[in-house]
């Protein structure tokens, strides 16, 4: 990459012998929609953290504009971040709130408040300037901690899970003005998440970090259709993993490639056991079992459904084309 | 049933309530009473104990000192009990335990030794007998109460709210300055009430250390030991009526935080 806007270069985040995150590479593009994706204790908060200069490497560096950033101090960076809590100051009305951070860089008055009431407009909080924080709904808050962030108009947003407090429905709308602002603005938004539909719909390129490492960078498609590892395959779901030809080797077929028989078809096939089924709006998953115990996945139709009318400990047959397989790294 | 218990827990909070402040109601009483001795039937109504007490210039000096010593040291204990809240709030350490233990140790002192231990001390130093004296000694013993306000109004803020001020371009100081205090505010006004009315109803130790700078309470038992007289109703009716108030402010003030 010519140019990053971002570069971490071998990072590495220690507490104590416990190793948050080890030998960490990433660049980041100008205007680029990064999403860092991973369970719970995987370094990807440590990660953002890092970036905002609220913990400090213990090892590596991070240049921001070619910069290094190791030893700035939080308040002296252009890092706003959106928190998982939203982290608004509740003795602060809601305009005020949008204006700290212009205060803190000592914006004369004037100019804090009409640029305060400017971006309020802009994210739909038009009316609200006077209200307390905790007269607004969910969603205003969260819009209220977007303008907060952006009013300074940085060049890179860090967003830390800001969706995770969020009604579902509301989930989906925020996605959609989050991903508007990106393009418009045209700034570089690094979003932290575990959640896969948030970092899959918004963003240009996934990062998935499991155990302090990045295990796999790319675009949605490739990280769902040809996961590197076994960690991203089953992390990302919705994938079955099988034996591969070789020793070591290992295979994924997405739940959407597998057809399901009930007599044995041609080509690759394994015999599997039904066991329960689940919902996901329109499409339907079958849940079976292999017969070495694994668990193996189905996305069906629901004239499937219908034509098939599984029993749990019914066999079945699953079968794939061979165009469908995606073969891993050897673990 | 239901209603039977409830009565009865009715009757029981009243019997409390009875107990704790008749004392203090009879003194009242007394001290708007014409008759010179504590006795029933009660004689007519008179302001003539508050006239005759607040006429004495000693009077008025233990209330100045008193109120000098309740305002400074009610500062001082504030400042020091949410530095160390603080402390605890944002940082670990080694030892952090034993710390939280040592600045939460004073109440647990008896205060007979604690006034000795003062009175030598205070006197080493060449501050027995001054008011100083009385405020260094009042501020050991109000910081811990200021503490555990504070650090209650601490345990209900977002760790993540100082992080954010530094994000947003606030340095340390400011962030405290913008972010911490504030918030904290409702808990320091309370935590400056209470210690006030700590120091200011604070007799024991005053007495070891105050020597001839008394506050109202070592003056009120000066006068004790003269004579009982319908003045110390008054006198006492006063420094009641002030403690109450800054009690109230105080516990309207920790309060305020669940609204928040």
């Amino acid at each position: 990459m010519t140019d990053p806007l971002v570069r971490f270069h071998n990072v590495s985040k220690s507490y104590g012998t416990y190793e948050a995150v080890k030998g960490l590479n990433l660049e980041i593009a100008r205007g680029e929609f990064v999403a860092i994706m991973g369970p719970s204790g995987c370094g990807k908060t440590t990660t953002l953290r890092m970036l905002a200069g609220l913990e400090t490497p213990s090892g590596g560096d991070i240049r921001i504009d070619g910069k290094v950033m190791n030893d700035v101090p939080a308040h002296e960076r252009d890092t706003p971040l959106v928190w998982q809590s939203l982290a608004l100051f509740p003795f602060l009305n809601v305009r005020e709130n949008v204006e700290f951070g212009m205060k803190m860089r000592g914006i004369a008055a004037a100019e804090r408040k009409e640029r305060a009431l400017l971006w309020l407009d802009r994210l739909g909080l038009k009316g609200f300037e006077d209200r307390r924080i905790d007269q607004l709904s969910g969603g205003q808050r969260q819009r209220v901690a977007l303008a907060r962030s952006l009013v300074t108009e940085p060049e890179m947003l860090l967003l830390d899970e800001p969706l995770s407090a969020l009604d579902p429905h509301l989930v989906i709308r925020m996605q959609g003005v989050l991903t508007r602002l990106q393009k418009e603005l045209g700034i570089t938004f690094v979003y932290v998440t575990h959640s896969q539909s948030e970092a899959f719909s918004m963003a240009d390129r996934v990062v998935i970090m499991g155990h302090g490492e990045i295990e796999q960078i790319g675009a949605p498609q490739d990280i769902f259709r040809a996961p590197r590892t076994r960690f991203v395959a089953e992390f990302v779901g919705r994938n079955n993993i099988l034996p591969g030809d070789k020793p070591g080797q290992e295979l994924v077929v997405a739940a959407d490639r597998m057809v399901v028989s009930e007599n044995r078809p041609e080509g690759n096939a394994i015999k599997v056991e039904f066991l329960s089924e689940e919902f996901a709006g329109t499409s339907i998953i079958f849940y079976f079992e292999g017969e070495g115990g694994e668990e193996l996945k189905a996305q069906v139709s629901e004239e499937t459904l219908a034509r098939l009318a599984p029993e749990p400990g019914q066999t079945f047959w699953l079968s794939w084309s061979p165009d469908s397989v995606h073969v891993m790294e050897p673990v | 049933m239901m209603r039977k218990s409830s009565i009865l827990f009715q009757i029981y909070l009243v019997a409390i309530f009875a107990f704790i402040f008749a004392p203090i109601i009879t003194s009242m009483i007394f001290s708007f009473n014409s008759d010179r001795f504590p006795t029933f039937p009660l004689g007519h109504f008179t302001l003539h104990w508050y006239e005759t007490a607040f006429a004495r210039p000693e009077v008025w000096l233990a209330f100045r000192n008193s109120a000098v010593v309740a305002l400074a040291a009610a500062f001082l204990s504030t400042i020091l009990g949410f530095a160390t809240a603080y402390t605890d709030f944002r940082y670990g350490f080694r030892f952090k335990s034993a710390y939280l233990a040592l600045a939460l140790l004073p109440p647990t002192i008896p205060l007979v030794i604690m006034g000795l231990a003062m009175l030598a001390w205070l006197g080493r130093m060449g501050l027995s007998g001054t008011l100083v004296g009385i405020i260094i000694a009042h501020t050991v013993m109000g910081a811990p109460f200021a503490m555990a306000i504070c650090r209650l109004r601490l345990q209900s803020m977002d760790p993540a709210l100082e992080a954010a001020a530094w994000n947003l371009g606030a340095s340390q100081w400011s962030a405290m300055r913008h972010v911490v205090l504030p918030f904290c505010l409702p808990a320091l006004i309370s935590a400056y009430c209470l210690t006030a009315a700590v120091s200011f109803d604070e007799f024991i130790v005053s007495w070891f250390v105050s020597g001839l700078n008394k506050t109202v309470p070592v003056m009120i038992l000066e006068i004790l030991q003269g004579n009982v007289d319908p003045q110390i109703n008054a006198i006492g009716t006063v420094v009641f009526m002030t403690s109450i108030s800054l009690v109230i402010v105080a516990q309207v003030m920790i309060f305020k935080k669940s609204s928040q």
